[in-house]
């Protein structure tokens, strides 16, 4: 019976844990969410800027995690423009424009945002931290025009904006290595501007000595971190309601982790019984 | 540095103002109320609330200071003045600025009575005591005719502190000026420019003592398993693939990579099997193939070697792990060797790779791709082992010195840690805290 | 030929190292318009590295539909899902490939409804495999692992809501465990990270570490 545990097969794992999942998105379940202090600290950081401050929100995600970015990504605009800041959005990664261009439509249907005045697109420029090297000497050069082949001397937002200095806060939302190997060695470090950011689950722990050393400001780590902004904006969305099937997924990966160790210990049991 | 720049501020008795001449200078500020000595104009009668913030001592400071503002490329010039710990909580600093001595002075920035403090600005001014009775500002444009303009270098500026408060405001007595100029070193990087050069020269030091004798480092399991997957995989006639992690040639990680690969292929071309390399990125893909294209030569079989052999397998994250997914279930290969900085596609890779029942050697330095590979992988290097590698496998003198070099930089770190820790702890002195921050 | 392969890179290696390195300490607009052109160039050099990535792409896929190795399907399609695009990126919209991309089209929807949906689901195949592989390899074999084992429990009860509701022990605990051994570990590993990085930068300027050029350490 325990051999037969410990070897059982991956597709019934799979099964499993796909209705874990499903199950309670189907169901609609919701569950109070408490923020951290982190996600706190992300949400004071806007909460400390005023009416017409600029913020440089940077895209470096990519279709594959959209599902874990997008809630994020569309929390903390939302905030954004509810508190009346301007928003220069800028893409590092090349699959970025297209995701970042959907929030931003949302943004402007749901705001009544003036393109040029409230926000700017600059779209995608390869180069990875070089472009943030060159965002830090000179704005215009490193995004001469936007992604719609506009002038960026001839927008309102962007007219005088020279470098990164000019920025009152940047968010990075990442799913790579943008944050700690572009924007704090060659953006935060050089140039000390506020900075916040938002990642996928897997990379927040790797960037916990930043909030500690001051070198962010505040951190949304994956679908958790994006609903606990949902919370603290009073706005459930999409990472609300996914944080349900988020913890039936947790519950079932934690079950079968006792279940797996059970049966070890027990088949261990046994064979030493019948060894002595 | 920092002296010659507070030398360089000339403070000027700035004569009594009369309002006809605040008119004729542009300056728009209100005629303060009761400071009768200040101003010659009539005076607006006083309300009882205002009586309240002119006992607060709202005065414009007198002790300005204006000077280049240190370690920076130019165009900005920072004004300090003494807090005055009486004035009203509500009271505001005006700071005006103009390009003659006689206006017209224009408001450049407004600080709050209890707000800019030097003290908040260690990075400017250091972190004496005194600092937290200091204000200070930086002016980088002011706001003219045309829209903002930035300040020009080697342009002389002159700046007045005025102070407004409920009951209007008063303007300052002193008028003080200063120029703008990019500066040749940054003041508040001499630490760390210290401890680059104190590693730069423990690690120089060591490659120098390198060359001279013998240095031994530990065993490292997961390179020594190297030769027997490779021998495993000429036994079976199967190839062997190596999987390079997502950073460019930037990265510290794949420049390591990049050293066991070379390794591998020279093994590989010594036994005759078939080596893959799958890369995301074009110059990684380069630079991998010129090195087994060396190996290769140097193991005597120059024929064996197909740059083909050598692919982007995509430059996406997961389209890269789907299309190596696909390989290691096609292709079978008798051994999986994974090479550099991975991210989520770490698990994709390793749990594909262990139901083929390939051997398979991970390296990352990637904190928390780690424990995938250590459950999944039959051998893994664990962060600097990566590092580690080149000189392990090469043996060469100077890359075991410089191995040798960052552990003892290490050990310095580890010591100033547990001091910094004892000293903070039991003595509340931070100094030591200080000097590994800007 | 070895002054253009190897001492030439060495010498540029060299030069622009220290060039990095003055830039980092001076402040002056002389030194930082010298880093301005470097970070411009580098910009450059990269966006011209993708030609070098798609040269290599079809290539390989090309050269696999030519000798129908095992699953050369799969690269025919790789081909042509390329060449589609390509097509959509070219016409955009019907504005041409001189101007800057459309904001609807065809390209746009190939990206929002194949590349998303693809890219999405690769991402989700990690949640069955991390179940799996915490199933079959997440033994408390030794008491080291039964450490790990326990708080890989509590963090993942506690960063979910459903944690809270079953003990606010988990919670408070997770935190703990981010804030305190997750970071000392992550600082160990960050500050030899560091160490290592300083000691390779100096390899490449001096001209010690050789293996970025191709063909070995030396």
């Amino acid at each position: 019976m325990m051999h037969k545990l410990l070897a059982i097969d991956r597709r019934i794992i799979f099964a499993l844990v796909f209705l874990s999942v499903a199950g309670p998105l189907l169901a609609g379940i919701s569950l109070p969410i408490t923020p951290t202090n982190e996600v706190k600290a992300a949400y004071d950081q806007f909460e400390k800027l005023d009416a017409g401050d600029i913020v440089l929100v940077s895209f470096s995600y990519g279709a594959s995690t959209q599902p874990e970015m997008l809630p994020m990504s569309r929390a903390m605009l939302r905030h954004a423009f509810r508190r009346d800041l301007k928003v220069v959005a800028i893409c590092l990664w090349p699959e970025a424009p297209g995701l970042a261009q959907q929030v931003l439509e949302e943004m402007t249907a749901e705001f009544d945002l003036e393109y040029g005045v409230d926000y700017a697109f600059m779209g995608y420029k390869p180069g990875n931290f070089s472009v943030i090297l060159n965002m830090g000497q000179d704005f215009h050069s490193a995004f001469p025009q936007d992604q719609w082949g506009a002038e960026t001397g001839d927008l309102d937002l962007t007219r005088g904006l020279r470098s990164l200095r000019d920025f009152d806060l940047v968010l990075d939302l990442a799913a790579g290595d943008s944050i700690e190997f572009w924007w704090i060695p060659y953006g935060q470090e050089k140039y000390g501007f506020t900075f916040v950011a938002g990642c996928t689950a897997v990379m927040a722990p790797d960037l916990y000595p930043f909030l500690d050393s001051g070198q962010l400001g505040g951190l949304l780590g994956g679908l958790a971190g994006a609903a606990e902004y949902e919370t603290l904006i009073d706005r459930r969305g999409s990472a609300s309601t996914g944080m349900s099937a988020q913890s039936m997924a947790h519950l079932v990966i934690v079950v079968f982790v006792l279940m797996g160790n059970i049966a070890y210990f027990a088949v261990r049991r046994t064979s030493s019984e019948q060894r002595s | 540095m920092r002296a010659k720049n507070w030398l360089s501020a000339l403070v000027l008795a700035w004569p009594l103002a009369s309002a006809a001449e605040n008119a004729e200078q542009g300056i728009d500020i209100p005629a303060a109320p009761g400071i009768g000595t200040l101003l010659a104009d009539p005076l607006p009668p006083i309300e009882e609330q205002e009586l309240g913030e002119l006992l607060a001592h709202p005065e414009p400071p007198i002790k300005v200071q204006a000077f280049d503002t240190p370690n920076d490329d130019g165009g900005s010039i920072t004004l300090t003045w003494p807090r005055n710990p009486q004035i009203s909580e509500n009271a505001m600093y005006q700071v005006a600025i103009a390009d003659s001595p006689s206006g017209p002075f224009r408001v450049v920035a407004e600080v709050a009575a209890t707000g800019n403090l030097m003290s908040e600005a260690p990075a400017l001014f250091g972190r004496r005591a005194d600092l937290e009775n200091h204000h200070y500002v930086n002016v980088e444009e002011f706001a003219a005719a045309g829209g903002k303009t930035p300040l020009e270098d080697g342009k002389t500026y002159y700046f007045h502190i005025d102070v407004r408060s409920a009951g209007g405001a008063i303007r300052g007595k002193v008028i003080v000026n200063a120029e703008s100029k990019g500066n040749f070193f940054n003041n508040s990087k001499i630490n760390n420019l210290v401890l680059c050069l104190v590693f730069s020269g423990l690690i120089m030091g060591y490659i120098g003592i390198a060359r001279r004798r013998e240095l031994k480092i530990r065993r490292i399991a997961g390179l020594e398993a190297l030769d027997e997957a490779l021998g495993r995989a000429t036994e079976m006639g199967k190839p062997v693939l190596f999987i390079h992690g997502l950073r460019g040639m930037d990265a510290i990680s794949t420049i390591a990579a990049v050293n066991i690969l070379g390794r591998v292929a020279r093994r590989t071309a010594e036994y005759d099997t078939a080596l893959r390399v799958v890369a995301p990125d074009p110059v990684v893909l380069s630079v991998s193939q010129e090195t087994m294209k060396a190996s290769y030569v140097e193991a005597g079989r120059p024929d064996a070697f197909n740059p083909d052999h050598v692919f982007i397998a995509g430059t996406d994250q997961f389209s890269y792990a789907a299309a190596v997914e696909g390989i290691m279930i096609r292709d079978r290969p008798a051994a999986h060797i994974m090479m550099g900085y991975f991210y989520a596609e770490s698990l994709l890779l390793a749990e594909t790779g262990s139901t083929t029942g390939a051997i398979q050697i991970a390296g990352t330095d990637a904190f928390t791709q780690l424990p995938f590979f250590v459950t999944t992988c039959d051998y893994t290097l664990l962060g600097e082992e990566l590092y580690a590698a080149s000189a392990y496998l090469s043996g060469e003198p100077r890359m075991l010195g410089s191995l040798k070099g960052q552990d003892g930089g290490k050990a310095i770190l580890l010591a100033v840690l547990v001091l910094g820790t004892l000293l903070e702890t039991f003595l509340g002195w931070s100094q030591l805290t200080h000097f590994f921050t800007p | 030929m070895i002054f253009l392969s190897r001492t030439l890179p060495l010498v540029i290696a060299f030069a622009f190292g220290m060039l990095g390195v003055i830039g980092y300490y001076v402040p002056h607009g002389d030194a930082q318009s010298l880093e301005r052109e470097m970070a411009l160039w580098m910009r450059i050099v990269f966006a011209f590295s993708y030609l070098l990535g798609l040269y290599s792409l079809l290539n390989l896929h090309w050269q696999r539909i030519r000798q129908r190795v095992a699953g050369w399907a799969y690269s025919l399609i790789a081909i042509l899902s390329f060449a589609v695009m390509m097509v959509f990126v070219v016409y955009n919209d019907g504005l041409g490939p001189f101007t800057a991309q459309a904001e609807a089209g065809g390209y746009k929807w190939l990206f929002d409804n194949i590349q998303v949906s693809c890219a999405s689901t690769m991402f989700s195949i990690l949640a069955f495999f991390i179940a799996s592989a915490a199933y079959r390899t997440f033994r408390a074999r030794t008491p080291e692992a039964a450490v790990l084992l326990i708080a890989a429990v509590i963090v993942m009860l506690g960063r979910v809501p459903i944690g809270r509701e079953l003990s606010d022990f988990f919670p408070i605990a997770t935190d703990w465990l981010l804030n305190v051994p997750n970071l000392a570990a992550k600082r160990g590993i960050l500050l030899g990270v560091s160490l290592g990085a300083i000691a390779t930068s100096l390899r490449i300027i001096f001209g010690i570490e050789r293996s970025y050029l191709g063909g070995g350490a030396e």
